[in-house]
């Protein structure tokens, strides 16, 4: 079955199509994700600015009730997992989640110890660097980004603080979004793209098979037919073959008429004798 | 007039012939050890698959200095763009081999060429994501010539024993 005209003319294209398309569509699938986890940090890091700026003043007022107020609000918004703010020490001091509030966090935990690492903690890192993906204690896969609070002119200069000049980092936000509707988004294209595949693959081997049974092997069948029927003695007219075939078609149908007619001849001779 | 001593008598074919069929049997034997080269090739792609399914933890991590040494890896999109380039090719090449009815073959040569691109994406960090389409190139660039190796093998064992039947008919044959 798999040496016939049919199979040596369908699996080649079936098996080169799909696995181009599989090859092309896993490709897309990997770099999308890759863009779309990254736009997703791009935004949450933009959040944590935000977050940074819009707790300045409250800061530097050292207002810390306010301090609260806008990390719990921010901790209720839908999809926000987390959002606290620790000291250069790992003391948790404010925190949407108010049981964790006062903690000490391990500095060899994910998301510290990227800038941890070293003697000498780094000040600064890419956006990729400062993201960390897990599951959380309720289960829910989280991408969480640590955003660094530097010290600024006003911080050192107010007179109700007591910072130096040379410390860099006052603290560090951490903010924690679902991964939920990533991961929705990615498996809605993953579903399309499957569809996009199986759809691929119907047409171009549906339309190589319907093609070659119109041109090829039908035409082929016929004039199959029409040389068994001509060995067995029925004479009959050539069947309308389609232009590829239809040389071979004109020779047979020679072909045939000399046999026939030697056919006649001979059947007369024997008349004859 | 010279004639040859040997006129009148009967030409030697036997040793002809049983040149000839240690030639058929040995070109029949060469065929199925093609068919069983693709086989293993198909085999040892398999095998590396199922280590790099596991991101090559059988193997102990490269070390900081041999990491320093080999330099940085490429980034994924240019090993996925040559990927890409890689399985077109390859593709293009058997589909003519098959159209010219070339014997030829990759082969091994194919397993190599996979096993680098796990490699690059193992190195580059990026492996657990472009796994599979590493696996569908190899499974498809495998397939299609595991197809055109057994039709050709068959279809050439098939000519070889015709020839064998042949010269088992003539005087001379086994009988």
């Amino acid at each position: 079955m798999l040496k016939s005209l049919t199979a040596r003319a369908i699996i080649p294209v079936t098996v080169s199509v799909t696995g181009f398309v599989v090859v092309c569509c896993v490709l897309l699938y990997s770099i999308m994700k890759t863009d779309m986890t990254g736009d997703m940090i791009a935004y949450e890091t933009s959040q944590a600015g935000i977050i940074v700026k819009s707790t300045r003043y409250a800061m530097l007022h050292d207002d810390r009730e306010s301090l609260a107020n806008i990390i719990d609000n921010i901790g209720t918004q839908e999809n926000v997992e987390h959002v606290r703010i620790f000291n250069k020490k790992g003391l948790i001091m404010f925190s949407s989640n108010h049981n964790e509030t006062g903690r000490l966090l391990d500095k060899n935990a994910a998301g510290c110890i990227e800038c941890h690492s070293g003697p000498v903690p780094s000040a600064t890192l890419g956006d990729m660097k400062q993201a960390r993906r897990f599951i959380n204690a309720k289960g829910r896969d989280v991408i969480a980004i640590t955003a660094p609070i530097h010290n600024e002119p006003g911080c050192y200069q107010a007179a109700c603080h007591v910072h130096t000049a040379e410390e860099k980092i006052l603290g560090t936000l951490d903010i924690g979004l679902s991964a939920a509707p990533l991961v929705n988004n990615l498996a809605v294209m993953r579903n399309r793209m499957v569809i996009f595949s199986l759809m691929v693959l119907l047409v171009t081997v549906g339309g190589v098979a319907a093609l070659l049974k119109r041109y090829v092997f039908v035409p082929l069948r016929l004039l199959a037919d029409f040389t068994e029927k001509t060995i067995n003695g029925i004479e009959q007219e050539i069947p309308p073959c389609g232009t590829e075939i239809e040389k071979l078609a004109g020779n047979i149908r020679h072909i045939v008429g000399e046999l026939n007619s030697l056919r006649r001849e001979k059947a007369r001779w024997k008349k004859e004798e | 007039m010279n004639r040859p001593t040997n006129e009148g008598r009967m030409p030697d074919f036997g040793e002809k012939n049983a040149r000839l069929r240690e030639d058929t049997l040995a070109n029949i034997r060469k065929l199925r050890n093609t068919l069983t080269k693709e086989l293993i090739s198909i085999a040892l792609f398999l095998l590396l698959s199922i280590v790099a399914l596991d991101n090559f933890s059988v193997f102990p991590s490269l070390s900081e200095p041999i990491r320093a040494a080999l330099g940085r890896p490429p980034a994924a999109n240019m090993i996925s763009a040559v990927l890409l380039l890689y399985v077109f090719s390859a593709i293009i090449l058997i589909l003519a081999r098959m159209m010219s009815g070339s014997g030829r073959y990759g082969g091994v040569a194919h397993v190599g060429y996979l096993a680098g691109f796990y490699i690059f994406y193992h190195l580059s960090g990026k492996l657990p994501e472009n796994f599979w389409a590493v696996f569908a190139s190899g499974a498809t660039v495998l397939g299609l010539e595991s197809y055109h190796v057994w039709l050709y093998c068959s279809e050439e064992i098939e000519k070889e024993r015709e020839t064998l039947a042949f010269l088992n008919n003539k005087p001379g044959g086994r009988e």
